[in-house]
């Protein structure tokens, strides 16, 4: 009996798991290190515990490093905080495959495993493919899978699917040449390239706000709003990944996937339907929207910069270039801030300012837009000092939710208006408890939903916007600046936003 | 399966107020002197109203902790009110009442909710609507929850329902189901026995997913349900509606735990398989296995948690809609419940 001639079940009907995961094996390369056990195995330690996973479920880890199924179950059940009976139930079951990516060997192995989970678990034949690895490898993975005939599925009720961890390419010759490798062994519509911003919950509240209420969207235009400021900051340092951070930067990091994603559900136009094609599209026309910047302009529209020693969060902290693994004499910003625009008819002329950096005060991610002044303020300068303009902040993390600033009368008998900030909080709204970002993306990939990935015109256009500036860096253009660790960046920034007469948010 | 609410947070009382004999008035009065009063108050979100209705002190504390139990995930004007005596007209009319500001911290976050205590004695008790439609928040659904009893379909105080929870394993299990029908052609009801039993539910259903065992969903010919009163009932009933089977294939017995057995054979002569889902003594899991005769075999278990009552509040509270499933499944076990025999 094939899977499409199985029957349907009815006892599912009326149950609250309708995002339940397919019979599927989920087989992890980079198995052994530390995403599968920081953030893959606690995900699926929670769908498991969420009754989201099907009963034809496993996983096989594959690394270089060499473990038994047991050695491997044992890290697996460590990798999550308190695991629960049905974690305990689920990794039971797993499989591991030692073996190096370039032996032919380790994929033979691999299909035989396979193979038998598929006979012991009734898991159809069905892969996911996580690539958990470093960069350079995932080429030459898709290529040993194809070459071992594990690229496809077996039928046509059969799926097979790749996700690609971040970061995708280096730069756009470097992403067209890596999405040619993975597309020779697995076609697009295989492909999940993941970015956990994505899988936030808040990340997709925006779409939510915005579509799915009247009153935002009239104003959501260059006739209302006066700029736009995405804030993406963190207060750790690069920790033990000082030797990757190097490679990459901040911009790489964090502004050519994050923050362009987080614009790019910002600017879109309301897409037809709330599917993967409508959604990717709007994002891609709303990235094509956005300007390059010369290497001119980048010297006057973007800032770079690095932190030196300071304090964060009560603790003293070193500069960037006395961190493990970091060249002393390092060029690698920690911190990029930039003024884009946005150049189609809803957006002209509205400045996009964006930051983004390490060791600054605090965590916190948000979308601020400013509104423009009344066009005429019937209160004199005494009665509306403490008023400022209208704003409107979707805070995405830590604390997500929404916050209005508009402004209103203390109470009294003087006529004295200020700015009040009416606040919204999820978490306090809502009793289900909303799933991590990768616990969403990876039911995503197995129940075959690609909105929350990016597509390959998505990254290309990203990289896009991002080489320019990435080619100036490497001229020494702007010039490095220097902020103390636990400020809100370099002096630099802010006079990219006073020339303008603005200042940046203190979030 | 509302298992992320099951651990209540602690909450700390910000402030209260009591009075006796008082008007509504008095008690809205009381909710914004409060809220003035108290600066952790500041912001507010609420998703709902939850009037409770509870015939007795003790079924009045059981839903009050059921409330607080939640954890402060739910943030909901809460009103309970106790009806102390059988309300006749002759009586005198009184109202006491008694309101808190209650908080606790979810994940990092403080919410906060509002708690009032009505306790009606006198005609009154007849004429709860217009007590409680004062109270309800604008704008958000009101939840009527009559704990211990089984609420007449016109019973005025269920106009403002936009759902009634009932527990028909408290108003008399089998003996209400009938009352349950009838009750929800006019109001969307919610039962929360019904809820109690999801972990059963999904993980008999869960078995059937895999491609092994997903053949035998359609060949089942035997199927033993344990378990008491009204919920063996329940899933009986749910059984024969979703798989369409006939009476004559069930057997029923009494037991303290529920419990399922299902044996099917698989089409085309495939060997038989057994499914079954249970609880055993002294455990707080729920155990299930597939196995099919010289195949495969798989085994799931979910944890249940410690207090079954704030968690299937919690689970009622997250779907107030319309249940086709229960209401199929009540259906169902209506043909399960031997009618008395007559007196001689």
């Amino acid at each position: 009996m094939t899977d499409a001639e199985l029957p349907s079940n009815p006892l599912m009907e009326g149950l609250e798991t309708e995002r339940r995961a397919p019979p599927c094996i989920l087989v992890v390369f980079g198995a052994s290190g530390d995403l599968t056990s920081r953030k893959l195995m606690p995900a699926l330690a929670r769908l498991a515990d969420n009754r989201q996973l099907p009963a034809a479920f496993a996983v096989v880890g594959v690394a270089r490093t060499e473990l038994s199924d047991d050695d491997f179950r044992q890290r697996m059940l460590q990798a999550v905080e308190k695991p629960s009976a049905a974690w305990e139930n689920l990794v039971s079951g797993f499989r591991y495959v030692a073996g190096d990516y370039g032996n032919p060997e380790t994929f033979q192995q691999l299909k035989r495993v396979l193979d038998e989970v598929d006979q012991e678990r009734g898991t159809g034949g069905n892969r996911v493919y996580y690539l958990a690895t470093i960069p350079s490898v995932f080429a030459e993975v898709a290529d040993a899978l194809a070459n071992a005939g594990l690229n496809r599925p077996k039928d046509e009720a059969s799926f097979v699917r790749i996700v690609v961890e971040k970061p995708y390419g280096r730069d756009l010759t470097s992403a067209l040449e890596l999405d040619a490798g993975m597309h020779q062994a697995f076609s697009e519509s295989q492909i999940y390239r993941i970015d956990h911003y994505l899988g936030k919950e808040t990340v997709q509240n925006v779409l939510a706000l915005r579509f799915a209420n009247a009153i935002y969207e009239p104003i959501w235009n260059r006739r209302y709003v006066d700029s736009v400021q995405i804030t993406v900051a963190e207060s750790l340092g690069v920790g033990h990944r000082g030797g990757f951070y190097e490679t990459a930067g901040a911009l790489r990091d964090i502004v050519q996937n994050h923050v362009l994603q987080v614009l790019a559900l910002t600017v879109m136009e309301p897409p037809a339907t709330i599917d993967a094609k409508g959604i990717r599209d709007e994002k891609v026309k709303a990235l094509r929207a956005v300007d390059l910047l010369s290497t001119d302009e980048v010297a006057t529209e973007v800032v770079r910069a690095q932190y030196d020693a300071g304090w964060v969060e009560g603790e003293p902290v070193v500069g960037y270039r006395e961190e493990e693994g970091v060249d002393p004499n390092s060029q690698t910003e920690t911190y990029v801030a930039m003024r884009l625009r946005v150049d189609n008819w809803r957006w002209a002329g509205v400045p996009f300012y964006i930051r983004t950096g390490k060791r600054l005060p605090k965590r916190y991610t948000e979308v601020a837009m400013r509104f423009h002044d009344v066009p005429h303020l019937p209160f004199g300068p005494k009665e509306a000092r403490g008023l400022g303009p209208n704003a409107l902040v979707l805070r995405i993390q830590p604390d997500e939710g929404i916050t209005l600033r508009f402004g209103a009368k203390v109470p009294g008998q003087a006529f004295r208006v200020r700015s009040v900030s009416m606040d919204f909080s999820y978490g306090a709204a809502f009793l289900e408890e909303t799933p991590e970002a990768y616990e969403r993306l990876l039911l995503d990939a197995m129940i075959g939903d690609p909105t929350l990935f990016i597509r390959t015109d998505e990254v290309e256009q990203a990289w896009r916007i991002v080489d320019p500036i990435l080619t100036a860096f490497a001229e020494g253009t702007p010039p490095l600046a220097r902020y103390q660790a636990g400020a809100w960046g370099p002096r630099e920034a802010d006079l990219l936003l006073e020339r303008d007469g603005r200042t940046w948010r203190t979030p | 399966m509302a298992d992320a609410v099951t651990a209540g947070a602690p909450f700390t009382v910000l402030g209260s107020w009591r009075g006796e004999s008082v008007k509504m008035g008095d008690v809205l009065d009381a909710m914004e002197g409060l809220r003035r009063g108290e600066q952790r108050t500041a912001t507010r979100t609420s998703v709902l109203s939850l009037v409770i209705v509870a015939s007795d002190a003790a079924d009045a504390r059981r839903a009050a902790e059921a409330v607080r139990g939640l954890g402060g995930r739910h943030p909901a004007r809460c009103v309970l009110v106790v009806t102390e005596d059988s309300g006749s007209e002759a009586e005198p009319r009184l109202c006491d009442a008694e309101v808190e500001l209650v908080s606790a911290q979810v994940d990092g976050r403080i919410v906060w909710w509002e708690e009032v205590t009505l306790t009606v004695t006198g005609a009154i008790a007849q004429h709860l609507d217009s007590l409680i439609e004062p109270l309800t928040l604008p704008d958000l659904p009101v939840v009527v929850w009559c704990a211990g009893v089984m609420p007449a379909p016109s019973d005025p105080l269920l106009r403002s329902a936009d759902t009634v929870l009932v527990d028909s394993k408290q108003v008399g299990d089998v003996d209400a189901f009938p009352a349950i029908v009838e009750l929800s052609r006019r109001h969307t009801v919610v039962d929360l026995s019904w809820a109690r039993l999801e972990p059963w539910r999904e993980l008999l259903a869960g078995l059937f997913e895999g491609r092994h065992f997903r053949p035998f969903v359609a060949g089942v010919h035997h199927v033993s349900v344990a378990g008491k009163e009204g919920p063996r009932h329940l899933l009986a009933g749910w059984l024969a509606s979703r798989l369409k089977l006939s009476r004559n294939v069930f057997h029923l017995e009494d037991a303290r735990h529920v419990s399922l057995l299902l044996r099917a054979s698989g089409p085309g002569g495939e060997p038989n398989a057994e499914f079954a889902v249970e609880r055993r003594e002294g455990e707080r899991i729920v155990r299930a296995w597939a196995s099919v005769e010289g195949g495969p075999s798989h085994r799931d278990v979910l944890p249940l948690p410690d207090d079954s009552l704030p968690w299937s509040l919690a689970d009622a509270l997250t779907h107030l809609v319309y249940d086709r499933t229960y209401q199929q499944a009540l259906g169902g076990a209506l043909t399960f419940v031997v009618p008395p025999a007559p007196d001689k």
